[in-house]
């Protein structure tokens, strides 16, 4: 095999480079991808966000400050921080928008007050007089202008006001306001972990199976090729989604399930080749010599075999990764477990349709499809080497 | 038809199905705990639990329990669900008519499109048409089906709003008969040509192979030289060698069908054995989730079987060989 010409193929270079972000993202990568980054569905930064604020915090003291804002309504409105007071005096935060000023907290009594206001909180809303179905941004922020927030009667303050935007990151972010890039890149690690896993557990069984029906031959042989036509003639997503209910949607798990309903393939494949491989004459030959079945299995059956394996695996794991998916997108997965079919799944349940949030959806499917592109190249171009054959698929068949 | 070729079919359908019933009694034995573990309150009393185990059988060896089992899933009796409390097999029979219609609906559009593209493909070998079968056929088998699905329900029903985002009715229902029909074919409309979308590339590629190769035999050749139309020597000729093999690749697609049809179900929120399957696996259902993955299981058995009866109408060497043995 011509290794220069291997690693020059486009499919290989994709590979490498898809491995390395997966191994290396997660290192790179600050902080957990399950924290919140950002307002929930927020677009990515480079997409229609000529109105659409970015996220926004402000540190004030006790004088208060103001801004300029020039956009459209953050997607939150949040302010949190320690205010120290005389008890006696009553302290106001006033928010002054250009429309009217509202009363954000009139707080009396203690020498110091914690303040978390959220503008999606019920109490806060109506304590505010607004509307308690809809959006409080919208009426915290009417119009661009000057706004500004003056706390009165404080000795001490150090609050934040936290603005997240409706645009963030690459890729934007999901309904939890997780990075949908941090997660894109997190998801590579299960889908490969998965997809290899079980496709090389697959294939051993597969080759062991096939060797036995296709060398004792006999019994063996019958009821191993029977039991490969049952489970061919089942199908599988209905008999996977009951396994992953019963035993559990852990990783490890998934990639048992997966690899014991997808040996089918190889051992069909391998024991055709060993029939005719059993029949040839240097196994006569080596028969002839006196050599022990065992012998002859070993150093001469299996690595026939190996060739087979190797494209079968490569050509087997875009079906791993795209029945993991599938079982992930239908919500049969370990939820901590971040991976691009339960990244659709995500999408899919809660709320990306509604929103139009095309984000969620697209990188994590693009992503599944171009990897199992990337196997399916690599398998051809494995098959050819193993049987030139086969070279140049598109012509006759 | 033969006779003992006959009976092989349906031996060998009977080994399958009684493989299923197998698996499907030793997976939901296999299992931590026992089925009823779900619904037992950790403060029932002992003879509140025993009674709970004794009402599901599961206090019998597992031999007796086997055999109860196998009666149960033969005569349809698959018992009460744990989630509705309502007969399983009403609420699968209920579901059951809306799987079939978007199962055979899209088998039928994707193999007919797909044998009609595949045949225009090897006619036109190296013209813009059997290029676009290769590829149609390469894509898909590596797209998977649900990803296509959301982006056309994202795009048809979201982005411009042709069809309805979930469900297999409209809420109210419409009145009349004829506005119920409209209606539910609007609801099948995008699932149906979705799954059609992801079937009918396998097909052409396939049917496109086969013809190919039968186009260079000889009996071809000789059809031409005898002066038939080529219209005659493709259909009446060519086409018709190839029907056992497009058969054969109907009974092999069965099982991928059912899953496609499935995760369809879970795309587009429809009513249908599918959905209830996977509600039933998350709500740890076991008496719903057995009988849907049998009756699922239980379509395949039938559907092959038909196809093999199907093979030997159509390939009259399967019934002259198994007459001469």
């Amino acid at each position: 095999m011509n290794i220069k010409m291997f690693l020059g193929r486009r499919s290989i270079i994709a590979f490498i480079f898809i491995c390395l972000t997966g191994i290396l993202g997660p290192v790179l990568i600050e902080g957990n991808p399950q924290d919140t980054a950002g307002a929930p569905f927020a677009y990515p930064i480079w997409w229609n966000s000529r109105n659409l604020p970015a996220s926004a915090d402000f540190a004030f003291n006790e004088k208060g400050c103001g801004f300029e804002w020039s956009k459209l309504p953050p997607a939150v409105f949040s302010l949190m921080g320690t205010i120290h007071a005389d008890p006696k005096a009553n302290v106001k935060i006033i928010w002054r928008t250009p429309r009217r000023k509202y009363i954000l907290a009139s707080l009396t009594g203690q020498s110091v007050y914690w303040l978390n206001l959220d503008g999606r909180d019920m109490i806060f809303k109506q304590f505010l007089g607004l509307p308690l179905i809809g959006k409080s941004v919208d009426f915290l922020f009417p119009s661009k202008g000057r706004y500004s927030l003056e706390i009165d009667g404080a000795k001490y303050a150090d609050l934040k006001l936290s603005l997240p935007g409706q645009r963030h990151g690459l890729l934007g972010t999901d309904q939890r306001g997780r990075d949908v890039f941090v997660l894109l890149v997190y998801g590579i690690r299960t889908s490969l972990i998965v997809g290899i896993s079980a496709t090389v557990i697959a294939s051993f069984l597969g080759m062991g199976f096939g060797l036995a029906a296709g060398y004792i031959g006999g019994w063996t042989d019958t009821l191993i090729m029977r039991a490969v036509d049952v489970l061919l003639s089942i199908p599988t997503l209905p008999i996977l989604m009951v396994l992953a209910g019963i035993w559990g949607k852990g990783l490890w798990q998934i990639v048992l399930i997966l690899s014991i309903f997808s040996w089918m393939g190889t051992s069909r494949s391998v024991r055709s080749l060993i029939l005719t491989v059993r029949e040839s004459p240097w196994i006569e030959g080596l028969k002839a010599l006196g050599a022990k079945r065992s012998y002859i299995l070993w150093r001469h059956l299996v690595p026939e075999t190996a060739p087979i394996l190797l494209a079968n695996i490569a050509l087997g794991v875009p079906g791993a990764i795209l029945s993991e998916a599938g079982l992930a997108f239908l919500g049969l997965s370990d939820p901590r477990l971040i991976s691009w079919g339960r990244m659709l799944h995500e999408a899919h349940s809660f709320g990306a349709f509604t929103e139009g949030a095309w984000w969620l959806l697209l990188p994590p499917g693009l992503g599944i499809v171009l990897l199992c592109l990337i196997f399916m190249d690599i398998g051809r171009y494995l098959e050819e080497q193993i049987d030139p054959r086969l070279g140049g698929g598109g012509r006759d068949a | 038809m033969n006779k003992s070729w006959l009976l092989r079919r349906i031996f060998s359908s009977l080994a399958v199905l009684a493989a299923v019933l197998v698996l499907n009694f030793l997976l939901f034995r296999i299992m931590p705990g026992d089925a009823v573990s779900t619904i037992i309150d950790p403060n029932f009393s002992p003879e509140a639990k025993n009674r709970l185990r004794a009402l599901y059988g599961l206090d019998r060896p597992l031999i007796e329990q086997f055999f109860i089992y196998i009666k149960q899933m033969l005569t349809f009796r698959f018992g009460l669900s744990f989630l509705s409390r309502k007969p399983v097999w009403d609420e699968l029979m209920s579901r059951l008519p809306g799987t079939l219609a978007l199962m055979s609906s899209s088998m039928l559009l994707s193999s007919v499109i797909g044998i009609w593209l595949g045949v225009k493909a090897s006619l036109n070998r190296g013209r813009w048409i059997e290029r676009m079968v290769l590829r149609a056929g390469a894509v898909t088998a590596s797209f998977p089906g649900f990803f296509v699905q959301l982006v056309l329900l994202m795009l048809l029903a979201r982005t411009f709003p042709l069809f309805p985002l979930r469900g297999s009715m409209s809420i109210p229902q419409p009145a009349g008969t004829s506005a119920i029909i409209f209606d539910y074919i609007w609801h099948m409309t995008l699932p149906v040509i979705t799954l059609t979308l992801m079937g009918f590339g396998g097909w052409a590629l396939y049917v496109r192979n086969l013809m190919v190769r039968t186009m260079g035999e000889d009996f071809v050749l000789m059809a031409r030289a005898r002066g038939l139309t080529e219209r005659q020597v493709v259909y009446g000729h060519a086409f018709r060698t190839i029907l056992p093999p497009i058969i054969t690749i109907m009974l092999m697609s069965v099982p991928g069908l059912v899953s496609g049809a499935v995760i369809t179900e879970s795309v587009f929120s429809l009513n249908g054995v599918g959905t209830f399957l996977l509600a039933a696996v998350s709500g740890h259902d076991y008496p719903s989730a057995g009988a849907a993955f049998y009756l699922l299981a239980l379509i395949t058995v039938i559907c092959n079987f038909l196809a093999d009866v199907a093979y030997g109408i159509v390939d009259p060497r399967v019934r002259i060989e198994a007459g001469n043995k």
